[in-house]
């Protein structure tokens, strides 16, 4: 699975203040240590207001880059202005999060991703809203990836969100999550596919539980990347047996290194 | 009446549509039922807050209503509506430019008309000048905007500009809200309130509504 360790994000409140008081340490940390749990991708989201947003990307990429040189850094804003700030800090080509089909975003986030050549998230939905069935969604998904191949950037550039909403709103809704992934996963096989699972528990109890068995079966319908929290020990246990189950873990070895390495099961007591 | 109370804040769906048709057989006033599913739902907003209830509890209330209002209509007799008396203040909504989320504002949708608010719904990726015009048309003692990106804190302020403008901003409340927003977001906007969650928004509404 690649994991992108979800963070780096100004709407979260010890970051905003970090960010604000020019914290670099607690940055720095905060980055080190997700990659060291296993992101590939750190997401950056300076979540602050429009007007400083560009200035606190830039600060964010260069000391997130600075911490973990080999992480590439997953680039969130709906403002192009910051996303580009950013791109012009890092050394690694960055991931860009993300382009929809609203059409502010076509006509912002796809050129950049057209000029400096990255990654991309793609969420299928648009100017009016979030479909609400499988059917909906791959309608757009199939419009966005036209564009993304017009704008020459091949389908393995594309990380495609299936998008989760709350259970607690819709009984149907982890269906349709997973329904869009295995129709994306047919029809666009060398695209990854990824999203924040985390939004399925929202307003619900024991949110970890719901995440955890939500991760097995996204893993199932098709799933090979996450946004998610990378220092969740229990999280990572579930999403590394999924895999291992699935036959994705010839001779069940990363399993079990992992466990060796002391990465997944209880914590060692010392 | 104290079982219907109790069928609906136990999330009882069947039992409380049961005792709904029950009591308006036997005649029971259309406003006296309304008035234990309000009671309930005030039980409902209450273990929300306290953290054992939680948003799916909230929707099916808000579901048990909506269908408790649809069996009662046919008693009502007049153009008053099944929410029943006289409407306690009128409240513009919709989540503004640039955002489409829904959730939260729908959520809100339904606890203020549940309340007793008339509820003016403009949907969502709603522009600065359209909640300016439904403002002359509607005339609402509040205006509540929804936002979860950093970006709609702009739309936000564009609204609140637009108010001054056209110059009733003292003569409407502003509440901003969204998973995100917090007292510097509020400051920025220049709301008069900003909130986390729909069953605070509505706290908040009453309160000025009562003062």
């Amino acid at each position: 699975m690649i994991v992108i360790g979800e963070k780096i994000n100004g709407t979260r409140k010890q970051v905003a203040h970090a960010i604000q008081v020019r914290d670099a340490d607690f940055i720095r940390d905060l980055a080190m240590r997700q990659y060291e749990n296993g992101a590939t991708y750190l997401d950056v989201n300076a979540g602050t207001l429009p007007q400083h947003e560009p200035e606190d990307m830039a600060w964010l990429v260069e000391i997130v880059q600075e911490a973990a040189p080999e992480a590439i850094t997953c680039l969130d804003s709906a403002n192009d202005k910051a996303l580009r700030a950013g791109i012009l800090k890092t050394a690694k080509t960055p991931m860009l999060n993300s382009l929809s089909g609203e059409q502010f975003r076509i006509d912002t986030v796809l050129p950049l991703a057209r000029e400096f050549k990255t990654e991309l998230i793609v969420l299928p939905l648009d100017d009016s809203g979030i479909p609400r069935t499988s059917d909906g969604r791959m309608d757009i998904v199939r419009r966005l990836v036209t564009l993304t191949r017009e704008a020459g950037l091949p389908d393995e550039k594309l990380f495609i969100d299936p998008l989760v909403m709350a259970i607690a709103t819709g009984t149907e809704n982890g269906n349709i999550t997973l329904e869009t992934c295995r129709s994306i996963r047919a029809e666009f096989p060398a695209a990854h596919l990824t999203c924040g699972l985390s939004n399925i528990s929202f307003g619900m109890p024991l949110r970890g539980v719901l995440n955890q068995a939500f991760m097995a079966l996204l893993i199932q319908a098709g799933m090979d990347s996450v946004i998610i929290n990378p220092d969740d020990r229990e999280l990572r246990g579930i999403m590394m047996a999924a895999e291992t189950l699935l036959g994705r873990d010839r001779h069940c070895m990363n399993f079990n290194r992992a466990f060796r390495a002391g990465k997944i099961g209880p914590k060692p007591t010392s | 009446m104290q079982e219907l109370v109790n069928a609906v804040a136990e999330m009882m769906e069947e039992q409380a549509a049961a005792l709904t048709k029950k009591y308006l057989a036997e005649g029971v006033a259309p406003l006296e039922i309304l008035n234990a599913y309000k009671e309930a739902l005030a039980i409902v907003g209450k273990r929300f807050e306290e953290g054992s209830y939680f948003v799916p509890e909230l929707i099916l209330a808000g579901e048990m209503m909506k269908h408790a209002a649809e069996l009662i209509k046919p008693h009502m007799g007049d153009g008053k509506g099944a929410s029943g008396a006289k409407k306690v203040g009128k409240f513009l909504l919709g989540t503004v430019e640039g955002d489409i989320h829904d959730i939260g504002k729908d959520m809100v949708h339904m606890l203020m008309e549940i309340n007793g608010f008339e509820v003016r719904d403009l949907g969502v990726d709603v522009p600065a000048k359209r909640f300016c015009d439904e403002y002359r048309d509607f005339q609402p003692d509040i205006v509540g905007l929804s936002g979860l990106l950093t970006l709609s804190y702009d739309s936000m302020k564009a609204v609140v500009d637009g108010l001054k403008e056209i110059g009733v901003r003292d003569k409407v409340k502003v509440i901003i809200g969204g998973g995100q927003v917090d007292e510097r977001a509020c400051k920025y906007v220049e709301a008069d309130a900003w909130v986390t969650d729909a069953v605070a928004g509505l706290k908040c509404a009453l309160q000025w509504i009562e003062h």
